[in-house]
């Protein structure tokens, strides 16, 4: 649980240090993105194991009966937000060309991220990953063709969970993913789950010391950055 | 000696004494090397992004975050007082880069130098390269101390004469003037890097050098301005898949055909350009197996690496990753022959690092002028100094609170856990603000210059 938390809260941090690093002069910085993700990305696998271990033994039998609905539904919405939020965030700040070749790897999400109510994501990664290099397209091409692939995919079973790290080889994770699974962490959790760690003295705006919904905020405000 | 009101001000210069007696030894040994304090400047709005000694060691040139290059030079050795060595005074100034915007990408292009590199020097005339995170600007810095004087037409302040007012012909002589010192840019290579430029070095031949940023390493010639040669490209195709990318190169100093790159996965890559025009395939590749027992969290962060130097002589190669200095023999590809330990004592602080930032610094590491002795930065304004020969280290501190005139610099020590001895700093007291990232080492004397954030520091050893 600990281990979750302190995960959860690196998590959010690697968030908002990539979000910080856009508003930075000079762009984006290739080498610190990297950075950046792949500290994500272990913190992600940290995180679901530990998540995993916590809930693996109750989960299992209902959890293929509840997935269907969870999967579809929830990630919908969650894009529709996302599409309309990064829509809007595109048409007044065209993106570097190759910056944007970044955020648009960044749709092979560690979404390969092993999760139960998320398990077909892994798949859909594989999927994207052909069409990733309409980099150039905005985001809203690409997630038409996940849900498409995702309506395909609804009879997955957890046994995804465990997600083989060539799946994992995006260097930049879907940032709207990570910021819909840590809101929608956030929310299932209790108000008192943003960590109790001391902030990070260099950074002015802490999310991780704020309330959920001011972390939705700033959650919601990176998705239009990105 | 450059007079006082020459003093630029960008730095305000605060000189310390300096002791003056007797011989000193060529090859640092640090048991018997006492470092004093002889300028530290302030650079009163900026922060020094990079310092580099020419291949005299007369001039030293520090670039910072506003694109203004100063240059010091060394005042010339009394020859009466020959066991002196001369103090550096501020030479030059100018604004070697300007913010730019590119408008196709809504970036601004950020004025900040990131490397200077000296050329050697040919004729009167002194040249550099200095690059911000886009373009390469070669600079020549020339003197004038004469100037012409006695013309027919003209008055001496530039007006015209009225033609009918000349009744005498004269030939113009050159007349001593005060001294000048010029930068002017002579070549400016743009547009050649997608990604932001993390190096340049000058080939052994003195005609070309490469530019390297995150994932490309060009070729240029110092002459030819609208083209450059692609080297090095890893750049995947699909841009989903990038691990790693590039963050320092440098040329061999001997071989024209070989240079090396580092990268962010702790690999250095020996390359040989006779091999094939795009070196995307290595020589050698040198690493080191990760330890299991360090493996954390952070582990993959810390081991980018974020300098490579050469040896003087060729035969080695120093990297800098962010807890260790590593020597390579570029013999043997599969681990280096030295490992220091710069502060070890940060490995279980990763996670506080991590969140203010300090994991990403990127140090830089430089040889003395035989080899024998290695520097490096770290926080709270100490620099590391490793002997390779004694296998003794010794941190020194870059304050002007410990830094009288007429003293020796003091050793320090960091305690890393359980007591706590006397002048011994705790971990937790260290000022991770406080940070050396630049440091450069005279090529020939044993003079050595520190960064801080914004002061330099210029230490001779003491001479007696």
């Amino acid at each position: 649980m600990e281990v979750q938390k302190e995960a959860q809260r690196i998590m959010t941090l690697s968030v908002w240090k990539m979000y910080h690093s856009r508003m930075q002069r000079g762009g984006l910085r290739l080498h610190r993105s990297l950075q950046l993700s792949l500290v994500m990305r272990s913190a992600r696998e940290l995180y679901l194991s530990a998540k995993v271990e916590a809930h693996e033994p109750p989960e299992v039998p209902s959890s293929v009966a509840r997935s269907p609905d969870p999967r579809l539904h929830p990630p919908r919405e969650a894009q529709a937000a996302a599409e309309a939020a990064s829509t809007d965030g595109e048409q007044p700040c065209p993106e570097p060309m190759d910056t944007q070749e970044a955020p648009k790897a960044e749709e092979t999400p560690a979404r390969c991220a092993p999760r139960p109510a998320k398990v077909s994501r892994k798949r859909r990664s594989s999927s994207l990953s052909d069409g990733g290099d309409a980099g150039l397209v905005p985001s809203k091409k690409a997630r038409l063709e996940e849900e498409g692939a995702e309506e395909g995919e609804s009879a997955e079973v957890p046994e995804r969970l465990q997600a083989p790290p060539a799946q994992a080889e995006g260097a930049f994770p879907n940032l709207a993913r990570v910021l819909q699974r840590r809101f929608s962490g956030l929310l299932n959790c209790s108000p008192s789950a943003p960590p109790t760690a001391p902030p990070p003295p260099a950074c002015e705006a802490k999310p991780a010391c704020r309330s959920a919904d001011s972390v939705l905020n700033v959650l919601v405000r990176a998705v239009v950055a990105f | 000696m450059v007079p006082f009101h020459f003093i630029h001000t960008w730095y305000q210069i605060i000189r310390e004494q300096v002791k003056k007696k007797g011989d000193w030894f060529q090859n640092t040994s640090l048991e018997i090397t006492l470092w004093t304090l002889t300028l530290m400047a302030t650079l009163q709005s900026d922060i020094i992004s990079t310092v580099e000694f020419n291949h005299s060691g007369e001039l030293l040139a520090t670039g910072d975050k506003g694109g203004r290059v100063v240059i010091f030079q060394q005042e010339q050795e009394n020859k009466i007082q020959s066991h002196s060595r001369g103090e550096y005074n501020v030479y030059s100034t100018f604004q070697s880069h300007e913010p730019e915007f590119d408008y196709l990408k809504s970036l601004e292009i950020e004025e900040k130098i990131n490397k200077i590199r000296w050329l050697p020097q040919k004729n009167a005339a002194q040249f550099l390269l200095s690059t911000n995170d886009k373009t390469i600007k070669l600079w020549k810095i020339s003197e004038r101390d004469k100037r012409p004087e006695g013309y027919n037409l003209k008055e001496e302040d530039g007006r015209y004469r009225d033609p009918t007012t000349v009744t005498t012909l004269r030939v113009p002589v050159f007349r001593p003037m005060d001294l000048m010192v010029e930068a002017s840019p002579r070549r400016i290579f743009a547009n050649a890097h997608t990604y932001h430029i993390n190096s340049i070095s000058i080939n052994s031949d003195y005609e070309t050098y490469l530019s390297a940023d995150d994932l490309r390493i060009n070729l240029w010639h110092l002459e030819i301005t609208d083209r450059s040669f692609n080297i090095v490209d890893i750049k995947p195709a699909n841009m989903e898949e990038l691990t790693e990318v590039i963050t320092a190169a440098e040329f061999h100093p001997n071989s024209c055909n070989t240079f090396v790159y580092s990268s962010s996965k702790g690999t250095i890559r020996l390359c040989d350009m006779r091999a094939s025009a795009l070196c995307d395939r290595h020589s050698k590749l040198f690493e080191e197996p990760e330890d299991p027992s360090n493996r954390s969290f952070f582990s993959e962060i810390i081991s980018s690496i974020s300098d490579v130097k050469f040896s003087h002589s060729g035969r080695y190669m120093m990297t800098r990753d962010y807890l260790s200095v590593k020597i390579w023999d570029l013999n043997m590809e599969n681990r280096p022959v030295e490992t220091y330990q710069v502060h070890e004592y940060l490995r279980s602080k990763l996670c506080s690092l991590y969140e203010n930032d300090c994991i990403f610094d990127k140090f830089e590491c430089c040889w003395n002028g035989s080899d024998s002795v290695v520097m490096t930065g770290s926080y709270n304004n100490f620099f590391r100094m490793f002997d390779r020969n004694t296998k003794r280290d010794i941190t020194l501190e870059a304050s002007r609170e410990n830094n009288k005139p007429r003293t020796v610099l003091k050793p320090r020590k960091v305690c890393a856990s359980g007591k706590r001895k006397k002048d011994e700093i705790s971990v937790d007291s260290l000022d991770f603000n406080k940070k050396i990232l630049h440091t450069a080492w005279h090529p020939k004397e044993n003079i050595i210059a520190v960064a801080t954030t914004n002061n330099l520091y210029i230490f001779q050893d003491k001479v007696n």
